[in-house]
């Protein structure tokens, strides 16, 4: 891939990326300050005090959630891998769904701000709150890193300025929102960018599949588009497959971002209308970036031996459309990308420094600011420091690293009383150790080692349920530890709010 | 002391300490019934389960569905070759096909939940 950048072949005119840029920026600092106008306490900075509306909360669900692997890697696996590819959004939504089924009404009822919140609340024990803090904050830092490798990406190609500027950006602009407004100015800027986000996709591919209608230009290219030649990429295997369908189903209960924004609703019921609604918004969006995908196949299928696939959402319009057309729409797409790098950021940076500054700070709100800094910056370093891999690849293995620990704490937390905290300590250290061993081994074992060893690239599939094991055969050995509130916090977990 | 003066104290709002305990906000009915009554704690048990019950048949189902199409694809590989307007059957079914079932999977759970706590809150309104 950098070969490629570096020779400028994949590259737009810069006043168009630039242009791109500052609009989104400006944009996301302003209604941040808006925002600050109407957030003045520390419950506004850190969960908006809780009176956010379904429609609202749902948008922002909605743009925070749609990160860079989902605008860009999606599209850019679908060139790639194919119909094996069409599995990401299917299961990003679906993890939703089942968000929906076990986690969010209980999760707004527990009346915690954070995760480690519910965790002391359920377990009544301090280690355990010390332990899932820990984990959030890796997996949070480990999700942003994506983020920045992406604004990376988008960057170089539409501006020619160097990597570290898209992700140095995306940070400055992160905490500029964050330290200012906290999470009350960032629901309003989220809900905005789900909606910058679905037009900067539509329009362009409304022009495009027009342009390939009328001119008779190839859309589908008779089908052709779809066989297996084109792929680069090995098939998946019926493992592979089950094993990343489940991580991403039951990851993304577990994502730190996620779960902090069902403390906005007003109460239990709305939190599921508001799910409702976010499973409503994924599924159209991610139309959009399939049929990228598509087109690709056909029209930039020389990204894919590039290794620049994730790029094929920025470049497509341009090689549909030529001129004035061509710049704006690809300044379009540009906006809707840096758009879901900065919400995804501010989203994570919002939840970490939630608990970071709890943990550490007191919960002040100047802790809060501090706490956001230094989690933006930590991921900042990292992302400097390494390379991008494929978008949709990596974030797939944060997905099966908070399946196999924060999941079952939430699961098993929320629905059964014999928890004990040895159980859910032991339980999340294993998933920790087993899944983030994998990782760790396919990463070091270098490229192509998760196609040929596929139980160590896609681990979900035996490290979900040894966590979920071992928290219940602890839990029964230690009985003796149950916390004695459990019966009191599981009534309130499930019993609706007065009407 | 409070009778002495009209204006209620300031309080400071913050967020739960780490020290401090995390639990014990007034949710009158909650409480109530888990504490105070065991027929109460029936209820809520029951509620528990039925809400429990729930979830799982609709996460079983959706599951049993979405892990049915990769082995169905892997047990009968000449479904790639039907296609619809050129476009093969397992790309319809993965790009189109599986979001309207998701989302019909997540009405039929919000229903059948709320009307689980309709249940149980007339079951405490009668008590």
């Amino acid at each position: 891939m950098t070969d490629a950048l570096d020779d400028g072949l994949l590259q737009l005119s810069p006043a168009v990326g630039y242009t791109a840029l500052v609009l989104v920026s400006l944009s996301t600092v302003l209604i941040g300050i808006y925002g600050l106008r109407i957030s003045r306490t520390t419950g506004d900075f850190y969960v908006a005090s809780r009176t956010v509306r379904p429609w609202w909360n749902a948008s922002a669900i909605g743009g925070e959630y749609l990160s860079a692997a989902s605008f860009l890697g999606i599209a850019g696996l679908i060139l790639v891998s194919g119909v094996d590819a069409l599995w990401f959004p299917i299961g990003y939504t679906a993890g939703y769904l089942m968000l929906l089924l076990f986690v969010a009404a209980p999760l707004r009822r527990s009346g915690a701000y954070t995760i480690p919140d519910f965790a002391q609340a359920r377990l009544d024990s301090l280690l355990v709150r010390r332990v899932t803090s820990l984990l959030v904050v890796v997996v949070g830092w480990l999700y942003i890193v994506p983020q920045l490798h992406g604004a990376a990406l988008t960057v170089r190609i539409t501006t020619g300025l160097p990597a570290w500027a898209g992700p140095l950006a995306v940070v400055v602009v992160v905490c500029l929102s964050v330290v200012t407004g906290g999470m009350r100015s960032i629901t309003f800027v989220q809900a905005f960018q789900y909606w910058l986000k679905l037009t900067a996709l539509a329009v362009p591919v409304a022009f495009i599949l027009f342009r390939l209608g009328t001119d008779g230009g190839a859309v589908t290219a008779g089908g052709s588009a779809f066989t297996a030649d084109l792929d680069t990429a090995a098939d998946a295997s019926l493992y592979g497959t089950i094993s990343l369908v489940i991580a991403l189903l039951f990851g993304t209960l577990g994502l730190p971002h996620v779960l902090v924004r069902f403390y906005t609703n007003p109460d239990g019921a709305s939190a599921r209308r508001t799910t409702l609604i976010v499973l409503g918004l994924l599924s159209v969006f991610y139309l959009f970036p399939t049929v990228y995908g598509i087109l690709g196949r056909i029209h930039t299928p020389e990204l894919a031996a590039a290794g620049a696939a994730d790029a094929t959402v920025l470049l497509l319009p341009g090689r549909i459309f030529d001129g004035a057309t061509g710049d704006l729409l690809s300044a379009l797409v540009t906006a809707g990308a840096f758009a879901a790098f900065l919400s995804t950021t501010s989203g994570l940076v919002v939840s970490l420094a939630g608990v970071v500054s709890q943990e550490f700070f007191h919960g002040s709100v100047r802790g809060f600011r501090s706490a956001a800094l230094l989690s933006a910056v930590v991921p900042l370093g990292v992302a400097l420091m390494t390379d991008s891999l494929a978008l949709a690849g990596s974030v797939g293995s944060v997905f099966a690293f908070t399946a196999s620990t924060i999941c079952p704490l939430l699961l098993l937390g929320i629905w059964w009383r014999g928890l004990t905290d040895a159980g859910a300590i032991a339980g999340m250290l294993t998933g920790a150790v087993l899944c983030g061993g994998a990782i760790t081994a396919t990463a070091l074992l270098g490229p192509g080692a998760g196609e040929r060893w596929v139980w160590l690239g896609q681990p979900a599939l035996w490290t979900v349920p040894a966590a979920f094991l071992t928290m219940v055969l602890v839990s029964r050995a230690t009985a003796g530890r149950r916390p004695a509130s459990a019966s009191r916090v599981l009534a309130r977990l499930h019993t609706p709010e007065p009407r | 002391m409070e009778e002495q003066s009209d204006v209620p104290r300031r309080v400071r709002v913050t967020a739960p300490r780490t020290a401090a305990r995390a639990t014990g906000a007034s949710f009158p009915v909650a409480r109530e019934m888990a504490e105070q009554s065991e027929v109460g704690q029936l209820f809520v048990e029951s509620l528990i389960r039925s809400q429990l019950r729930l979830a799982l048949v609709v996460a079983g189902g959706f599951l049993v569905i979405l892990i049915g199409i990769p082995v169905l694809l892997t047990v009968f590989p000449d479904i790639d070759g039907v296609t619809v307007l050129t476009v093969p059957v397992p790309w319809l079914l993965l790009g189109l096909g599986v979001y309207p079932l998701v989302i019909g999977c997540a009405v039929l759970y919000v229903r059948s939940a709320a009307r689980n706590e309709r249940r149980f809150q007339d079951l405490v309104d009668d008590d």
